[in-house]
């Protein structure tokens, strides 16, 4: 993998160039957020849903070795084969060795973000196994190869067109299509095939309860029940993070997750696996890959508690006009920003700085993040660990510099203004100036704050001083 | 040498925060406690399901093909309707795929969500409840529970059965340009005949 730091901001221009698809982006997931306050508006409990599930996870994080021994006893005895991965690169072997063992050629699945965290189905296809993802978004983007935009909605950034061009090449449907409801009954023929001749079939898992050995599984396709119940072998890839200890905690979780998601209030399916069905075989994969390093970061731990709702995507203004994939990770928006440097530090140097720090993600959070707290203590990482583009490095420098001397900060202050106002365009809109690549710089004032307040209050305040300098 | 296991566990207890500062805060049951048909059915409509409501002397078996006239293969699970095809007869998880319609009795309903649970105990496979194009679920109304928490706290099922299913309406998707479409890879209807 390479180190190289994602160009956000390249990537986010490239996105905006095309107005409609920009439009489409933008407004959809504006709705999806007045969705989740419509339904938020409906319930009086709203805040105290969220203290609950942000304590249920605090405390389940801070004693996580604890429940994942009790889940992984509960589940053994309810017939669940468990195992651990260390990596994606353990957990890929892992899948491997159990497809092979049943001579699994063809797996189906549902959309999983720790299996794309862990490269999986690259792995996979070299060991000869054909993986078909089962949702509709996360399929669209496997024959489109480009990793999901968005957590909930994988093919959010594409319009009708796109999506006919796709299926038409791989599904042999008419690329002129414009409706969509064809689309999705070209996905529902294409796949019930190969879901009836899957070998094995594999979900990830949304929430884990230790006290019953459960997993949960919520969807809105039904995709990852076809997933699960049609093939006659079942493997889970999980999150360590994702336990609770009580089923009765489900009910706050389930309450707030669609609801924060897409602004529907609950998912159409909300599975709960506790062992497998008649003649079946049940494997849970639970995947470390970072966590475990994760718990220790002493500001960044909480991040967590995430439910991976995407809440924080579709109200943050930066996301919804540079694209999921600009972000060049598994995890975009705000919450993609706060976990992938830990990830990659380097590589993902710049995407605690893709946020205006607004606190929006952070007010929506159905399990209270602080994300954009953790924002901005990552760029102070960032900028100790000497993870920091050149220019802006630069100019924080000779800021700080600057605003420590008075005399010359008001100096250039002034300058500043002669300059705005006299100065030729390409002298003032250049590479040494990124921030007014796409924005105008400030209009030039006739009088700075500085000259407005010598004139009017220093000299009038200077009387009312007078017999305090007589003493 | 030692596992994966053992060293993913040895270094979440280095890491642990603090579990003093975290207690666990007790069971929570919040918002409106209204188990009432009324309510389970305006929830039931919003997420795409709807009622059969049976015309006068009207069998279950009518009221079917009177909501689904094409349907040429429906399969009961339950003794209130016959269908046409003989549950005995689908062995295999394959098997439901030829069914237009399947007829179930759920346990339980959630009235907030308009949910409806199932389990093995409820079905011949799993695959039952997913690969037939239409589903109708039996309910008693005097089987409804108020909401998440109440469900969650009353209902045995969740802890007792190793495949238990809440269905929320029909299978949906709003995966292409945000339009909604109801009946995406599972069931395409999901009605509820009370009893």
């Amino acid at each position: 993998m390479s180190d190289k730091p994602v160009n956000h901001a390249r990537a986010a221009e490239h996105f905006i160039e095309d107005t409609p698809h920009l439009q489409f982006h933008d407004e959809r997931l504006w709705d999806m957020r007045q969705k989740r306050d419509a339904q938020m508006h409906i319930l009086p409990e709203w805040q105290e849903l969220r203290e609950e599930a942000s304590r249920i996870k605090e405390h389940t994080l801070s004693r996580l070795p604890e429940y994942l021994e009790q889940f992984e006893a509960n589940a053994k005895k309810n017939g669940i084969h468990v195992h651990w991965a260390r990596d994606g690169a353990e957990h890929n072997r892992i899948v491997g060795e159990i497809l092979k063992a049943h001579n699994a050629r063809n797996l189906i699945k549902s959309k999983s973000m720790v299996t794309e965290e862990c490269d999986m189905r690259p792995y996979l296809a070299k060991q000869g196994v054909t993986v078909t993802e089962t949702d509709l978004g996360e399929r669209i983007q496997q024959l489109d190869d480009q990793l999901p935009s968005h957590i909930v909605v994988p093919a959010v950034h594409k319009l009708t067109a796109d999506v006919a061009k796709i299926f038409a090449k791989d599904y042999h449907t008419d690329p002129d299509i414009r409706d969509p409801h064809l689309l999705a009954e070209a996905q529902r023929q294409a796949a019930r095939p190969v879901i009836l001749h899957a070998d094995a079939g594999m979900t990830g898992g949304n929430f884990v309860v230790a006290e019953t050995g459960t997993f949960v599984v919520c969807t809105n396709e039904g995709n990852a029940d076809l997933s699960a119940t049609v093939p006659n072998l079942h493997i889970a890839t999980i999150g360590i993070e994702r336990l609770v200890p009580r089923m009765a905690d489900m009910g706050v979780f389930i309450r707030l997750l669609s609801r924060s998601a897409l602004g529907s209030p609950i998912t159409q399916y909300t599975t709960h696996f506790r062992g497998p069905q008649k003649g079946g075989e049940m494997h849970v994969v639970l995947v470390d890959n970072g966590r475990s390093a994760r718990l220790g970061m002493e500001d960044f731990w909480t991040s967590l508690k995430c439910i991976r709702c995407g809440a924080c995507m579709n109200t943050c203004p930066v996301y919804r006009r540079s694209g999921g994939l600009s972000y060049g990770a598994v995890y975009s928006g705000p919450i993609g920003a706060i976990i992938d440097p830990t990830f990659n530090e380097r590589k993902y140097s710049t995407l605690p700085y893709a946020s205006t720090l607004n606190g929006s993600c952070t007010n929506v959070c159905p399990v209270k993040i602080n994300i954009h707290e953790q924002l901005y203590k990552w760029r102070r990482v960032l900028v100790q660990h000497h993870e920091m583009p050149f220019v802006k490095r630069e100019i924080m420098h000779m800021a700080g510099k600057l605003m420590g001397q008075p005399k010359m900060y008001r100096a250039a202050i002034k300058a500043t203004e002669v300059s705005l106002s006299t100065m030729p365009r390409f002298v003032l809109y250049n590479w040494l100036n990124p921030w007014g690549k796409h924005r105008e710089n400030p209009h030039p004032v006739k009088q700075t704050f500085n000259d407005w307040y010598r004139k009017n209050r220093e000299t009038a305040a200077k009387p009312a001083a007078a017999p305090e300098t007589k003493k | 040498m030692s596992t994966a296991r053992d060293e993913i566990l040895q270094a979440l207890r280095a890491n642990s925060p603090t579990p003093e500062n975290h207690p666990l805060p007790p069971v929570a049951t919040l918002g409106d406690l209204d188990a009432s048909r009324e309510r389970f059915i305006t929830s039931l409509r919003i997420l795409g399901g709807d009622v059969l409501e049976p015309l006068e002397g009207e069998t279950l078996d009518q009221a079917i093909v009177r909501r689904h006239p094409d349907a040429k293969v429906i399969c009961s699970n339950v003794p209130e309707a016959k269908g046409t095809l003989p549950v005995e007869k689908v062995k295999t998880p394959q098997d439901a795929a030829t069914i237009d319609v399947t007829v179930v009795r759920a346990p339980f309903g959630i009235a907030e969500m308009g949910s409806i649970f199932l389990s093995e105990a409820q079905l011949p496979i799993n695959s039952f409840a997913h690969l037939g194009q239409h589903i109708v679920v039996l309910l008693a109304a005097d089987q409804l529970t108020a909401n998440m928490h109440t469900a969650y706290q009353e209902r045995p099922e969740f802890k007792t059965a190793n495949y238990g299913v809440l269905m929320s309406g029909p299978s949906a998707t709003a995966d292409i340009q945000g339009v909604l479409i109801r009946g995406a890879q599972g069931v395409r209807t999901l009605s509820v005949w009370f009893t």
